[in-house]
């Protein structure tokens, strides 16, 4: 995957911008509040089809403009593709793909890319639900029908617990809980199974990772825990698991007003040398984890789609230390095209690694 | 531009329509001073007409403008076959099909928690009064194949289940004359999971 061109009209803070990239590192450089930023965003929105700073659209359109227009040139499996956005204040956005209109859910997997940004440091420390955003966003970029089963999913989660509100309420029978429940068993099931297999191969991939940042002293296990499961279970089993659970936790869950068992409140543990990362884990080594994990999501994309994800770093360099920023470095140059933003120069080395872009206030100079 | 009060009316009417903007309701409205007298009125007895003559069938809830409607009433229809589907259009379409010669039965909606639909809300109570004589064998569900209508026909067929109503579902998968390559994966999954032996 290979982005070569980009052009932004009326986006955040630049007017009229055309950029072509190396197909290794492209470095922006520049002081805060610059619009570096920027740049990694519009690329990000391509992939995901929302911001990950926001999530109106119309924050992307310049002050006091109407229109707003994202171009993309990239390369898929060699083969040259064009992207375009059109915002509007008026009216929805348009995605033209090739030339064509396409859906937002359609976007996904269309151009993929791995995010790493000061937010991501968190994933350890954080609650489960950034860890279980991590694994879809992972999972759907490589099976697009996994975004489109989540959302449904989501759905019935959401009608669900509005019945259970109902039901409090005295405004609606339980005998309507069970259309829900048995539609949640199912997709249910197939979501966790996903999970489980992506899981496996992020384990054994982080781990390698985490073994060549550590240089060999610290073992990575990823496991995933299944939200209300004490014993072990075989995955062809968890529709009917599911559905035994969400009859007995019926009462509670009609208390609470929400849905206590299910993909949803499942959660992902890291332990290094069997201590859980989490708890007893050293920032240090929390930060080791969150890189081995996103190299690892590097490899696993291309073992799922065959090619190396975009590869965005927002201002992460400053965050990392120089052993890790070194490791980082050696891991993606000449191998995955990576876009990064910096304020400092000195985080790079001094032989030629790519291509450095000076952005001061909506221009750049190469 | 001069304000004139009975224009912004009509352009106002047009854009709470559904799929009008306020362009194509200005250009609506502007055809209309341009038709003939005779053709807008009776353009305006038409919606009149339409509003005033057509109901739902006491029986079926569908539209109509007879009381039963005329697939109802009709003595050439199986009337041991009911198809229950969301929407009146539903019916249309299945009636384009013209393979179908049971009857049907409106819901006019599917269960919808977060929109505030449940069971008393759509017509539900109808159509169990339906199966009470005895002649009905099979119940369709036609629903359409999204969470809301695979909850309604779980729903109804639970309901029917103690009066020993056969609930049959319709099925999902590949369109007819498509190519495989273009289903999408969800469709594709369905057909898949749905397979049947030749």
């Amino acid at each position: 995957m290979r982005v070569k061109q980009i052009s932004l009209h009326n986006y955040r803070n630049y007017n009229a911008l055309s950029l072509e990239f190396t197909h290794n590192l492209n470095i922006f450089l520049g002081q805060n509040a610059q619009g570096k930023t920027n740049i990694i965003e519009a690329i990000y929105y391509a992939a995901m089809g929302h911001s990950h700073r926001t999530n109106i659209d119309n924050d992307l359109i310049q002050w006091e403009q109407s229109k707003a227009k994202v171009n993309l040139v990239f390369d898929r499996m060699m083969v040259e593709n064009k992207l375009s956005f059109n915002f509007s204040t008026e009216k929805n956005k348009e995605i033209i793909y090739n030339g064509h209109p396409i859906k937002q859910k359609d976007l996904i997997g269309v151009i993929n890319v791995v995010l790493f940004s000061p937010e991501d440091l968190s994933l350890i420390k954080g609650a489960p639900a950034g860890r279980r955003r991590f694994i879809d966003i992972e999972i759907s970029q490589a099976s697009p029908i996994y975004y489109k089963q989540l959302s449904k999913y989501n759905r019935i989660v959401a009608q669900r617990n509005m019945l259970l509100k109902k039901i409090k309420e005295r405004k609606s029978s339980k005998d309507l809980l069970e259309s829900w429940d048995t539609q949640l068993a199912v997709i249910a099931r197939d979501l966790v199974m996903k999970r489980l297999d992506a899981i496996k191969k992020l384990n054994m991939l982080a781990n390698l990772m985490h073994r060549k940042i550590s240089t060999n002293k610290e073992s990575l296990e990823i496991s995933y825990i299944i939200a209300g499961l004490e014993d072990n279970i075989v995955p062809e089993d968890l529709n009917t698991w599911y559905n035994n659970k969400l009859s007995e936790s019926r009462e509670i869950d009609i208390i609470r007003g929400n849905t206590s068992v299910g993909p949803h409140r499942d959660d992902i543990i890291l332990k290094v040398n069997n201590i859980n990362l989490r708890s007893f884990g050293s920032q240090g080594q929390q930060r080791t984890g969150v890189l081995a994990l996103k190299l690892a999501e590097l490899e696993f994309i291309k073992s799922e789609t065959g090619e190396y994800p975009v590869l965005l770093l927002d201002d992460v360099m400053s965050e990392l230390d120089a052993n890790r920023r070194e490791q980082l470095l050696l891991f993606i140059r000449d191998r995955i095209q990576t876009f990064i933003t910096a304020t400092d120069m000195n985080y790079f080395p001094k032989e030629n690694i790519g291509k450095y872009y000076h952005v001061v206030a909506g221009k750049i100079v190469e | 531009m001069q304000y004139i009060a009975p224009l912004a009316k009509l352009v106002e009417h047009f854009r709470a329509l559904p799929g009008i903007g306020a362009k194509t309701a200005s250009r609506l409205a502007y055809h209309i001073l341009d038709m003939d007298s005779d053709k807008a009125k009776a353009l305006a007895n038409a919606i009149v007409d339409a509003k005033e003559k057509i109901g739902y069938c006491n029986t079926c809830c569908n539209l109509t403008d007879t009381n039963p409607c005329h697939i109802c009433a009709s003595t050439n229809r199986d009337q041991s076959v009911i198809c229950v589907v969301e929407q009146p259009r539903d019916v249309a379409a299945m009636e384009r099909m013209r393979e179908f010669k049971g009857l049907y039965h409106v819901l006019h909606g599917a269960l919808s928690p977060l929109e505030g639909v449940g069971p008393d809300n759509i017509r539900t109570k109808e159509l169990l009064a339906r199966l009470y004589s005895g002649e009905v064998k099979e119940i369709i569900m036609a629903t359409n194949p999204n969470v809301e209508g695979e909850a309604t026909a779980m729903y109804i067929a639970k309901l029917l289940k103690p009066i020993g109503i056969k609930v049959t579902r319709i099925a999902h998968g590949l369109p007819i004359g498509g190519d495989l390559e273009y289903a999408d994966e969800v469709t594709l999954s369905k057909a898949l999971e749905n397979r049947r032996e030749i």
